[in-house]
């Protein structure tokens, strides 16, 4: 599976080719340095109107009914009471002209499931919408909606849908797909000349991706034209899909997501709940407003899969890999998802070994969708891959690092031995480890008392970062000097908006205040994919440098004209034009003719292709420090490194923001998170809410959190050398944090979310 | 969504009680506990009373007998600031800066803290379990990492504040004034385990309120809190443990343990009472008394570690106490 295969969703414009050949920057102004975000004031001030801000003269308010079951049949449904009602405009059903929808299909394309579902294989399923004066008269309404299900039975485990007795989520039975096989070399083989074999079964817990912001939208019609307010990662699939579904023109259908609380991947493309608005806003001629509640987003807007591993390696005894054996199990819940997608990546990648075989089975449950969460797949495999490298180093008697150095790949294995065009795995090594400390506090002592020390490391790399084409800007010099830069990508939080504007501030000398940005507006801005995959910055950064230097192009050429000097021979300075050998030579902008007589000058820039036969992946290594209270098992961490190759560092300070984040989602993976299904009972979700849902707090992550960029060359990736960054930061954490209690303890604790609820046993257990 | 229900700010506790009573009538104090409730639909509400308004309900002062009387609409806070909580019984301070959160502890009043209800993700959730009247309590076939080890069935709820075992180890009594009349009673005789009363955790009847928490003196007493928690905040007790205890030249003369997050109620370790009084609680003792405090546990599929993890901070704590002794 190619990474774009995973986040694209519909056709994509072909690119033209890049209007002309961008040297790679030298030193640079702008780009990279800690600027603060151009909308900081409005973020900070709450100035920003968020999608769910948005109001609207008239609006109405919606909900959605949904399954309370896992599993059943919906025999009748009676909307007569909740009609009546006061404040309700309107109440829509599966029974209901028009939104008798198909929403989910199979891989043939055949119509598995409808936006309204008669047969509800998840809790959470929508069954039937209300559309309300007030969001409590709507909810009310729900409530006297009368609904009779007849309970089936239901399939809640990942681990058994595949015995016989498992009741089937589907006609075909639970198994999603055929086992996904990766082979390469002669496994076999491989083990044959291991003199050293680890073999260890692995489990991590099914994460939530908890926005902020819950998903949602506000809809509004005018005569056939439909605009979406959207919390999304993209507002160019929000558009194909309404569209698609509704029988729309595109140019009909208008998506605006300025701004997005958050969506970790689980907003990449709409939900039924932007479809349901639009159906109820055309119903009622009045723009409705639907946002789930903070319990629908946990329980029915995607999750990272639960996964169990089971990883075999072999080695000489100088730690040379000699054979890898994964095979990995999941579910993507009842529908299309995957629960196994690229979770073998890393695997066939990360480390060089010509032996490898994996396998993955994904099967169905009945339980809400799986959508890509950060980095999918890939934290999952690294809590194997790396707790496995660490027991290697250990019954080698080599350090893990050094276990890890003598196994690096000079080309991307998993696709077929291309070279990267840049690779920074050694030095986020050895870098990272210079810079933490590591040979000396792995060789502290174990405190002997009731805290015991340890630190730990992983490795990591990202499927995807790489970007690519198509992503289309345009940057409009006003005749005061002042910019407009327009694109269509979303700023997930992530500095989006603040990293372009920088690069149209180094190619064109113009401060980021004197700077205007459109974005994220399918009427109003360019073609652009869904910010996801780590591949905004390098997708859409060097279309904004094309654009500009499009602009500063013209610019020179308009100059020439003036100046009588070749526009090779020009270079701009601030609001003037000056011919390079002779400074005397110059013209202000505003005195260009030809500029005065236009008034604006547009460039336009367009991604080019990235290069053929060669992969483009950041890499990763994090290091730290915990403490472990031997008699309970409670883990601290203390401190925590990460060296990421990303390629160019655009902005410092949006750059650290993103590798602290992502450390702390990793620890919520390796210390506190679980989704817990009543499995065997009721099939329904137990902690449906933000305290039993246990992402981390303030207390849980260390105040010392150091981001080291190995800033690798990288010529050849795209024409600003970045690569992605938002994802590979969460790879490695849980990992490294899992060998470090080890490092602390001798205890490996293999299963996920790792604290004092398996570790007080598993250290009990050693004591007697 | 909340439902919809009266609300009424009493100013006196006689205006209160005038309006309690009702079955679905439900007294406010910090309301972080009683929003929760109504929004999760756990109990019905047609009338809900706020005593925010009513004087006299807060602050922490000096009692007669040299002990504490402290307001029951005290928030968490200010006990946990109070410099008289911390100079005679730290183990409160230590308890009540240990719940929840910053905001949640400016909010969230004493008495509340002792009056709220379970937490149990069945109790909580879309489950008509027994304790709401149904005929199961799906903890026991169920998920029951965070449920009882001790004292459960036929509902394995946990109690989950962390100053109610705090209080009983200090042997603290509440006040309770009903329209039929006020008493006092000892927090020991407050708590009931769902063997005995299967809907409620304690002995207050319909219309009545804890308006104080009286503690004795507390002279030549030590007194602790340990908490175990999944994460550092916002997080309720997989187990924790209280000491209340006096000694004379390091020997322990009168000992409390009561251990909170693994019964129904805050549960008495008497076996470790009996286990170190007499004794300088050496470490042979510390570690042979915190494997008496386990006895009788009978752990479910998920939660097993709880007796571990109770052995492990019952020992610590003991230990802290050894180590504390002037010499």
């Amino acid at each position: 599976m190619k990474a774009a295969d995973y986040y694209l969703d519909g056709p994509a414009p072909e690119t033209p080719e890049p209007r002309q050949r961008q040297d790679r920057w030298g030193e640079t102004r702008v780009v990279g340095r800690p600027l603060p975000r151009v909308d900081a004031y409005e973020r900070v001030s709450g100035s920003a109107v968020y999608p769910s801000d948005v109001q609207l003269p008239g609006m109405l308010h919606a909900a959605i009914l949904r399954s309370p079951h896992p599993h059943a049949r919906v025999k009748r449904v009676e909307t007569s009471r909740a009609e009546a009602m006061p404040g309700v405009r309107a109440v829509i059903t599966h029974q209901t002209p028009g939104a008798d929808i198909a929403w989910y299909t199979d891989r043939e394309g055949a119509t598995v499931g409808h936006l309204f579902e008669a047969h509800c294989r998840f809790e959470g399923e929508a069954v039937a919408a209300v559309a309300a004066e007030s969001p409590y008269q709507a909810r009310d309404a729900l409530e006297a909606i009368e609904v009779e299900y007849e309970v089936l039975p239901f399939t809640s485990d990942y681990e058994t849908a595949l015995e016989p007795r498992a009741p089937a989520v589907r006609d075909g039975g639970n198994r999603a797909s055929e086992p996904g096989v990766y082979e390469r070399g002669d496994l076999a083989a491989g083990f044959n000349a291991a003199e050293v074999v680890v073999e260890e079964t692995f489990r991590t817990p099914c994460e939530l991706h908890t926005p902020l912001e819950p998903h949602g939208c506000v809809a509004r019609w005018d005569g056939n034209r439909l605009t979406v307010w959207e919390s999304t990662q993209g507002v160019y699939p929000v558009q194909s899909r309404v569209a698609q579904v509704l029988g729309l023109p595109l140019a009909n259908v208008r998506v605006i997501g300025h701004y997005v609380g958050g969506g970790f991947g689980s907003k990449l493309r709409p939900g039924k709940y932007t479809v349901i608005a639009a159906l109820l806003a055309r119903q009622t001629g009045r723009p409705v407003r639907l946002f789930l509640s903070r319990e629908e987003t946990l329980l029915c807007a995607g999750n990272r899969p639960a996964n169990r591993m089971r990883l075999k390696v072999g080695a000489k005894r100088d730690g040379t890999l000699t054979a890898i054996e994964f095979h990995g199990l999941g579910s993507g819940g009842a529908y299309s998802g995957s629960g196994t997608g690229i979770l073998d990546w890393q695997v066939r990648d990360l480390y060089r070994c010509d032996n490898v075989r994996c396998t993955t089975e994904n099967v169905y449950i009945h339980a809400g969708a799986q959508r890509p969460m950060r980095a999918p797949g890939h934290p999952q495999c690294s809590w194997a891959l790396e707790q496995v490298m660490d027991e290697l180093a250990d019954r080698l008697e080599l350090d893990p690092v050094e276990l890890r150095l003598r196994n690096l790949a000079s080309v991307s294995q998993g696709r077929g031995g291309i070279p990267y065009t840049s690779n920074g795995f050694r030095e986020c090594l050895e870098e990272g480890a210079r810079t933490f400390g590591w040979l000396a506090a792995r060789s502290r002592a174990r405190s002997e008392d009731d805290l015991a020390r340890g630190v730990g490391m992983a490795g990591g790399l990202w499927i995807a970062g790489a970007g690519g084409p198509p992503s289309t800007a345009i940057v409009k010099y006003f005749a005061d000097g002042s910019v407009n830069l327009n694109l269509g990508a979303s700023d997930i939080g992530t500095g989006t908006k603040t990293v372009m504007a920088m690069v149209v501030a180094e190619e064109l000398g113009v401060p980021l205040d004197r700077i205007q940005i459109e974005h994220a507006d399918t009427a109003t801005t360019q073609f652009a994919t869904a910010s996801g995959g780590s591949k905004t910055v390098p997708t859409d950064a060097p279309a904004v440098r094309a654009a500009a230097l499009d602009c500063h192009n013209q610019l020179l050429d308009m100059a020439a004209e003036e100046l009588a000097v070749a526009p090779s021979e020009l270079k701009l300075d601030g609001d003037h034009v000056v011919a390079v050998g002779d400074p005397e030579k110059r013209v202000a902008l505003r005195e260009v003719s030809d500029f005065r007589r236009r008034q604006v000058v547009v460039g336009i820039g367009y991604r080019g292709p990235n290069p053929e036969g060669k992969a483009t992946c950041p890499f990763a290594a994090q290091f730290c420090e915990v403490e472990v209270n031997r008699r309970t098992g409670e883990v601290r961490v203390l401190r925590f490194l990460g060296a990421h190759d990303s390629g160019r560092v655009m902005n410092r300070a949006t750059y650290d923001n993103q590798v602290y984040g992502g450390i702390v989602m990793g620890i919520g993976l390796g210390l506190t998170e679980r989704r817990v299904l009543d499995t065997g009972q009721t099939g329904k979700m137990c902690n449906l809410s933000w305290h039993d849902y246990k992402i981390p707090t303030a207390l849980d992550v260390p105040a010392d959190v150091t981001s080291l960029p190995i800033e690798t060359e990288d010529v050849e990736c795209n024409t600003v050398g970045a690569k992605g960054l938002g994802e590979p930061v969460t790879i490695p954490t849980a990992a490294a944090i899992a060998n470090a209690v080890y490092n602390a303890t001798g205890i490996r604790v293999w299963e996920a979310p790792l604290n004092a609820t398996r570790l007080a046993e598993l250290l009990a257990e050693r004591e007697a | 969504m909340l439902p919809n229900f009266a609300y009424v700010r009493a100013r006196t506790v006689e205006e209160a009680l005038e309006h309690l009573g009702g079955e679905d009538t439900r007294v406010h104090a910090g309301g972080t506990d009683l929003l929760g409730c109504l929004r999760d639909r756990v109990f019905a509400a047609d009338k809900v009373v706020s005593l925010r308004d009513v004087e006299g309900l807060t602050g922490i002062r000096r009692a007669a007998d040299g002990g504490l009387v402290l307001g029951g609409l005290t928030t968490l806070a200010e006990v946990s600031r109070s410099s008289e909580v911390r100079g005679l019984y730290p183990g409160l301070a230590q308890a009540a800066s240990a719940v929840a959160s910053p905001q949640l502890r400016n909010q969230g009043t004493l008495a509340g803290n002792l009056c709220q209800r379970p937490r149990c993700w069945y109790f909580r959730g879309e489950f008509h379990c027994a304790k709401k009247g149904g005929a199961q309590c799906y903890a026991v076939g169920g998920q029951n990492r965070y449920h009882a080890v001790l004292g459960g069935g036929p509902c394995y709820i946990v109690h989950p504040s962390d100053t109610a075992p705090m209080l009983l180890a200090l042997d603290a009594a509440v006040r309770i004034v009903g329209r039929a009349g006020e008493r006092a009673i000892k927090l020991a005789e407050f708590f009931v385990l769902p063997e005995v009363e299967l809907a409620r955790e304690n002995v207050l009847a319909p219309g009545e309120i804890v308006t104080e928490i009286l503690l004795p003196p507390a002279p030549g007493l030590y007194s602790s809190y340990r908490k175990v928690r999944e994460r550092g905040a916002w997080d309720f007790a997989l187990a924790s443990v209280a000491l209340a205890l006096r000694s004379i030249g390091g020997r322990v003369t009168q000992a409390s343990v009561v251990l909170g997050g693994v019964a129904p109620a805050p549960w008495r370790a008497e076996a470790v009472e009996r286990a170190i009084v007499g004794t300088t609680v050496d470490e042979k003792t510390a570690r042979d008394a915190a494997a008496a405090a386990v006895e009788g546990a009978e752990p479910l599929e998920w939660n097993a570690y709880k007796l571990p993890l109770i052995r492990g901070i019952v020992e610590e704590s003991l230990r802290r106490f050894h180590d504390y002794q002037p010499s």
